[in-house]
């Protein structure tokens, strides 16, 4: 019970984030299934859903499969496919005089991912560990028809957002508390995506929960720190609550 | 765990808002930013309403309209004229929106659209326009007069009104950009002395009625030097000219229901062509024509005196896979892919397995 109202609060609290400027809160919601298929080998199926505009909204949900495979002790290596599902903000354009040139409400559409990753690990101390998470990503976004509002002409008109295939090159360094036994694992990393600039840096602070052997929980707190935004978009530094858990077969 | 659920659950319900800046006051009409200039026609003179920019000015019922500033702007026409026009100078899109409205031009276009950029054509609902132009010309002008509905951007047609356009000097309508036909228009067009439609850089027809009638020789019901595609509507095009000889092309040129220079694709709709003069084509593509889809009938019933009838011609070849083919002849062959063979069958390409396939040297009939 005692944990729960941990989380409860953890949530509540992300609402009075934004009063921060040009930042909004939000939540990631993760659920997950391992299974080891050799030592070295193993499996996943993760969901995940996302919510912003200080918890109001549904941002992104996806699923996606992936594997992991250590040929070394220190060394893991991953790939894996990301189905997402967004909901792309709306975009307004203006004219050089300020006034409304043309409005594309929010959509959602669909966008396929895919990954890979090696990840180096280093024990500092008998409880103490870093590592390093190298990860590639391609995200591919198909063609799509949408509605924008002419506001010149005062009618809705058809859009074309072109397919669009990205790179981003996420570099994460993580400082892990893993004591053998202990229920608590708390974490801290800062993740930097970088697609020819920075894009983001994230921030994590949390902890893995560990319910038993085949249950794991993990609440997060994680800031978004986004740079290199194009003027006309509207990204805003995230505040995010984050709440997993993970089946192991 | 069931906690767990329990919050997601919750933190779901939550995020059912939108966030989404509130522009129904915008898109419901309540809050306007167009200005909008009312032209009607009185015979021979014109009253103007909205002008407070002095963009309009008119000799009799010709109307010129130089709307320069950056603005958003709709032209709404309503009256009668039988000499007047509409005469528009302007850099930025805008629209016309044809409520009612019947312009008779004896010596040039009814519309001549000056602007490079969109022209959205509005045909309001219900409403009936008629645009003719004059047997002859003033040549003298500075800027150019394609046909009796002349545009140097494109025309973006709208709405599900009706519009007659008759062309007695050059074509009905033209465009030196693209046409895209939207929505439920009904738009007929009729030429004695050049094209039905005369347009530059392609022709997309997604909707509504289109009915076309070219009389003049090597006169083609649509001319476009692009692509055409056409993915609905119901369109007829009739063509009655014989093929002519051309000194510079030492060759003949004949009359065609749809003349284009790059691919035609059909994925819907319904078109109907018939051409009877002598060499007079169906579809005469001089690229690729692609049937995914739709209803496609071409018939021509002219002689081969100085041209070839050909119902279907497609230089680099007929694609069929989907909807409805039919081309027939009374002379030559119904179908020519630039292969020359005398098979039939080899003078299209069939992919899939049709319902229905007859392939005759005058007739060829594929439904899918």
């Amino acid at each position: 019970m005692r944990r729960f109202r941990t989380v409860a609060l953890l949530a509540l609290s992300a609402m009075t984030l934004p009063l921060m400027a040009q930042s909004e809160a939000g939540m990631m919601m993760e659920l997950g299934a391992e299974k080891k298929l050799s030592k070295k080998v193993s499996v996943g199926l993760d969901a995940e859903l996302r919510t912003r505009n200080n918890l109001k909204t549904i941002d992104r949900w996806s699923i996606g499969l992936g594997a992991e495979y250590k040929p070394i002790k220190n060394v893991k290596l991953a790939a894996g496919y990301l189905l997402l599902n967004d909901n792309f903000r709306e975009s307004i354009s203006y004219k050089t005089d300020g006034s409304y040139n043309n409005w594309r409400p929010s959509y959602w559409g669909i966008r396929h991912r895919l990954y890979a990753s090696v990840t180096g690990s280093y024990k500092l101390t008998k409880n103490l560990q870093v590592s390093l998470r190298e990860r590639w990503q391609y995200t591919y976004r198909p063609e799509k028809t949408v509605e924008r509002w002419d506001f010149d002409n005062a009618w809705w008109e058809d859009k074309v957002r072109d397919s669009k295939g990205k790179n981003v090159l996420r570099s994460r360094l993580e400082v892990e508390y893993d004591k053998k036994h202990a229920l608590l694992t708390p974490y801290a990393s800062v993740e930097l995506f970088n697609s020819w600039a920075i894009e983001k840096i994230r921030y994590t602070a949390g902890a893995n929960i560990n319910l038993s052997k085949q249950h794991t929980l993990n609440v997060y707190y994680r800031f978004q720190d986004m740079r290199n935004v194009d003027i006309d978009d509207f990204e805003p530094d995230m505040h995010y609550i984050g709440v997993g858990y993970k089946f192991k077969f | 765990m069931k906690k767990i659920l329990y919050l997601m659950a919750m933190a779901c319900m939550m995020a059912c808002q939108n966030d989404d800046t509130d522009f129904s006051a915008y898109t419901s009409g309540a809050i306007s930013t167009i200005r909008v200039i009312s032209i009607t026609y009185n015979g021979n003179s014109v009253t103007v309403t909205g002008d407070n920019k002095g963009y309009v000015s008119a000799t009799g019922a010709d109307v010129t309209v130089n709307a320069a500033d950056n603005d958003s702007l709709l032209l709404v026409l309503s009256g009668t004229t039988n000499d007047g026009s509409l005469l528009v100078f302007r850099d930025r899109k805008y629209g016309i929106r044809l409520n009612g409205v019947s312009i008779t031009n004896n010596d040039g276009p009814a519309i001549n659209n000056q602007c490079g950029k969109a022209l959205y054509l509005e045909l309001a609902d219900g409403t009936v326009n008629t645009l003719v132009d004059g047997a002859a010309y003033d040549e003298t002008k500075s800027y150019q007069q394609k046909g009796a509905l002349f545009s140097e951007g494109e025309i973006v047609f709208n709405g599900a009104g009706a519009l007659s356009v008759t062309g007695n000097c050059k074509n009905a309508i033209a465009s030196d950009d693209y046409i895209v036909i939207n929505a439920t228009p009904s738009i007929t067009a009729n030429s004695s002395t050049g094209h039905g439609f005369k347009v530059n850089d392609g022709i997309w027809i997604n909707g509504g009625t289109l009915d076309i009638n070219v009389t003049a020789d090597a006169a083609r019901g649509i001319k476009c030097d692009s692509v055409v595609v056409i993915t609905g509507g119901d369109i007829t095009i009739k063509t009655t000219g014989d093929c002519v000889y051309e000194e510079a092309e030492a060759d003949y040129s004949s009359a065609a229901c749809i003349k284009c220079d790059y691919p035609f694709t059909m994925t819907g709709g319904t078109l109907k062509m018939t051409s009877s003069g002598d060499g007079g084509k169906g579809l005469n593509c001089a690229d690729v024509i692609t049937i995914k889809g739709g209803t496609f009938s071409a018939i021509t019933t002219g002689g081969n005196d100085d041209s070839k009838p050909k119902a279907v011609k497609g230089d680099k070849g007929i694609i069929l896979s989907g909807g409805s083919f039919y081309a027939k002849v009374d002379k030559s062959w119904a179908c020519d892919n630039g292969t020359d063979s005398e098979i039939a069958s080899e003078r299209v390409t069939v992919v899939g397995t049709p319902s229905e396939a007859s392939y005759e040297k005058k007739e060829v009939k594929v439904v899918f």
